[in-house]
């Protein structure tokens, strides 16, 4: 009798240790997965689409507009409002707490607090020290200095970033950015980002070509050691790829005409031309007035020099800088930037495409100084 | 004996938890998803197939409804010698989508390595991707797979399984926490510290330049995904993990079926280990850290009889007399401690991973895994018996074995998480949303 009771007692202490699983089991069972999204697609301008089509169905479908008034209509939805308005201006220091659709165009004056979506189907403009939820435009859309945007904003025509804005998800337009000085934001996408300064004219080129170096070296060709290349630590991957073994600091022009990878640092000299992709577990440097035709991979810090001119991506587990004059664009495709840590963009940078951080996109001035004698603008 | 027994597995538990608490502190991201759809390069899709009609529908329409540029895609179905309807379905694919090339296989050695060596041939992508065929990729995955090859030293790059029969039985709910931790936990922590992922043969994919510099699939490996991992290693190249680009899959709903499938990976898994640890030791370009990762992650499997021995050695040493002279105490407290530190580890990797994925409500059936525990102990080590056996007489392996498929019920019905079969339509290749338009239309 006993050791049936103890039996007994043990198979229910036992069971206890899995009598959770065992209904988490039952609740399981017969069950699918349904955990993914296996229509999800990765858009630019996600944010700003999405909040459109919503607010479409939102306003197709929701029932007759109350307390309206001349011009203006209200739709209920859950715990918020909507206001439907035509061409609205707004003084200074107006604080609105519902969504605001305007259906014409839409200029607030200073200081103005948004704690809602703002949708403008004309043209834009927000009064500087403003702070806004979110913001879509189907026209131009300016904001003045210091604006706060707390999450995203999307314009179909011009988008400009005004000094000192900050917008703390993504800008996107279709048209193109503007992003003046000390603006940030976590990541810019349009057909064309530009910042202060910019000026197209052309670059001479003044290196000595003789100086050369080519990696790797052609058919029948020495390989030639110096100026910070020594062959020895050159290898090939196999594939067209090859491997250089620690830092390769070339302070010459360097014709680089294969994919490399190397173990350390990577720095080539002013009006280089990288054709091959580079990745590089320590930092990447390249000098002013090169071109980049392959990507660069960088572990740690990136860093376009002056006149730097890149038709491919760039990715850096550090920071990013892209100097004064760096030029982005490529034919079908757009280029992008991206830095784990801060990505800086000089004064007179043109990127077609996208820059993205995971800390923050800033713009910054550039010296005046880094013009001359720098830089050899004819 | 059981020392060693006990500095072995103790050595592979301080892994589990380097690796389960890196994950959880999220150290290290190495994030390409923010260049997704930049990287577009002309792709080959091989999906490798031997009687599949229960699936093949599945996986085609839902590359077809995949977002890449038709004009850069090729899939290219390995018809291995079916002789169910997979054929049909997949010339009927064929005639409609000109971009899906199918390879009727007729002879020649059997197996999805055999059948890949010819398929490659027959390739035009820089990027070889690679799905067995009852999987089913979700739209955006074929181009979160090719992100990764803007670093040119990555030669291979790995999405994440996730099994969607989790309520079939008991062992799919179990095997779907082993995926989470394998691949959540296991792969994305690996990744981050700098060590190369391992190439799973499926939802993943290589550079068609860096499988031409090791020599291509290995046709004799029952593993060719290890066997590619290791050589392109060897060689500089990495493989990348991309935790995001998931698909989903279908585990093995009962035990005689896991085991074949798990003899499988032990064999060719171990088999790499024997061809590739003195290479590895030797490498020039991997750290010290690389090569004992490396090695860690090759021997993986011997901890099961490793295990088993230490059982056996503690049953013996409790009939041995000399051995009562020890003070209780401190061995008690020894084998406590050890079994407090080391049995938690793998639990901790499946924890992390079930926080990590919001699925709570599975995390309750941990537990339970000790079930599927004792049942891999079982399996790996008979698997590991006969491979041994077989090298030390030089006889022949096991052949390779085909996971059955319970896809298809009686009435016909799809799997539910595949896109449904609807007018396919020319996929959205631009980076902006697909529909233009504001609201003043």
């Amino acid at each position: 009798m006993a050791f049936a009771i103890f039996s007994a007692v043990f198979l229910v202490i036992f069971y206890l240790h899995f009598a959770l699983a065992h209904r988490a089991w039952l609740t399981i069972r017969g069950k699918q997965s349904t955990e993914l999204d296996m229509g999800y697609v990765r858009q630019e301008d996600y944010f700003g689409q999405s909040f459109r089509q919503k607010l479409k169905h939102w306003l197709a479908t929701l029932p007759a507009a109350t307390n309206s008034t001349a011009g203006l209509r209200v739709y209920d939805h859950g715990q918020e409002r909507i206001f439907v308005a035509p061409s609205v201006q707004y003084p200074g220091g107006r604080v609105e707490k519902e969504v605001l659709v305007t259906e014409g165009a839409f200029a607030c004056g200073p200081n103005c607090d948004f704690r809602k979506e703002l949708m403008v189907k004309g043209d834009g403009q927000i009064g500087e020290g403003t702070a806004l939820q979110a913001i879509a435009a189907d026209g131009p859309l300016q904001l003045g200095e210091g604006v706060t945007v707390r999450r995203w904003a999307d314009a179909a025509g011009k988008l400009t970033i005004g000094a000192d804005t900050a917008i703390h998800s993504r800008a996107t337009s279709r048209t193109a950015i503007e992003f003046l000085p000390g603006a940030y934001a976590q990541s810019l996408f349009a057909p064309e980002i530009v910042t202060e300064g910019r000026n197209d004219e052309s670059i001479a080129l003044s290196a000595d070509r003789r100086s050369l170096v080519q990696i790797p070296h052609g058919a029948g060709e020495t390989p030639r050691a110096g100026d910070g290349f020594d062959p020895a630590k050159l290898f090939s991957m196999g594939g067209g790829t090859y491997l250089y073994e620690g830092n390769l600091d070339v302070t010459a022009p360097l014709h680089l005409r294969a994919p490399l990878v190397v173990h350390g640092h990577f720095s080539c000299g002013k009006e280089s031309l990288l054709e091959g992709d580079v990745k590089a577990h320590g930092n990447i440097t390249v000098g002013a007035a090169s071109v980049v035709k392959g990507n660069l991979v960088a572990d740690g810090n990136l860093v376009l020099k002056p006149d730097v001119y890149f038709q491919a991506l760039l990715r850096a587990g550090g920071e990013m800088r892209l100097s004064f004059g760096v030029r982005g664009l490529r034919e079908k495709l757009p280029v992008a930037a991206h830095a784990t840590r801060v990505l800086t963009l000089e004064s007179n940078v043109v990127i077609n495409g996208k820059v993205s951080s995971a800390n923050r996109v800033v713009a910054v001035s550039t010296p005046m100084a880094w013009l001359q004698p720098n830089r050899a603008r004819a | 004996m059981i020392v060693l027994c006990m500095l072995v597995l103790g050595a592979y538990a301080a892994r589990h938890y380097h690796l389960g608490f890196s994950r959880m502190r999220l150290e290290h991201p190495q994030e390409s998803n923010e260049l997704v759809g930049f990287v577009v390069p002309r792709v080959t899709v091989f999906i490798p197939m031997h009687n599949e009609e229960k699936v093949a529908r599945d996986i085609l329409q839902a590359l077809v409804d995949c977002d890449y540029d038709w004009e850069l895609l090729e899939v290219i179905p390995v018809n291995d010698r079916s002789t169910d309807g997979t054929r049909a379905i997949v010339d009927e694919f064929a005639a409609r989508y000109p971009f899906i090339k199918p390879y009727h296989r007729t002879k020649g050695a059997g197996g999805k390595p055999a059948a890949l060596v010819e398929a490659t041939e027959l390739a035009t992508g820089e990027i070889y991707l690679m799905f067995d065929a009852d999987y089913v990729p979700g739209r955006a995955v074929l181009k979160m797979l090719t992100a990764p090859f803007v670093d040119p030293e990555i030669g291979a790059v790995m999405g994440r399984v996730v099994p969607h029969n989790i309520g079939d039985s008991l062992l799919s709910g179990l095997l779907s926490l082993e995926r989470s931790a394998g691949y959540q936990s296991v792969q994305q922590a690996r990744f981050n510290l700098g060590f190369t992922a391992q190439f799973g043969g499926t939802v993943g994919g290589v550079r068609a330049a860096a499988l031409r510099a090791v020599g291509g699939w290995n046709p004799e490996s029952l593993t060719e995904d290890t066997d590619l991992t290791f050589a392109l290693l060897l060689n500089g190249w990495r493989t990348a993990y991309v935790n995001r680009a998931e698909c989903y899959e279908e585990v093995p709903q009962d035990w005689g079926v896991r085991r074949r499938q798990l003899s499988r990976w032990v064999t060719g898994h171990t088999e790499c280990l024997h061809n590739y640890w003195p290479d590895l030791l030797e490498a020039r370009f991997l750290s010290g850290r690389e090569k004992v990762d490396a090695i860690f992650l090759l021997a993986m499997y011997l901890t099961a009889p490793v295990i088993v021995i230490g059982w056996i050695a503690s049953l013996l040493l409790f009939f041995i007399p000399q051995a009562h002279a020890i003070p209780v105490l401190p061995v008690a407290m020894l084998i406590i401690g050890y079994l407090l530190f080391s049995n938690q580890a793998t639990f901790l990797e499946i924890g992390v991973a079930t926080l990590l994925d919001g699925t709570r409500l599975r995390a309750l059936l941990i537990p339970l895994s000790i079930l599927n525990f004792f049942a891999n102990t079982g399996a790996i080590c008979n698997a590991l018996r006969k491979f041994y056996w077989n090298r030390f007489w030089g006889s022949g392996g096991d052949g390779w074995y085909k996971t059955h498929r319970t896809r298809l019920d009686s009435k016909g019905q799809s799997f539910a998480g595949a896109q449904p079969a609807g007018a396919a339509r020319q996929s959205v290749a631009g980076l902006y949303h697909a529909s233009n338009e504001g609201m003043g239309d």
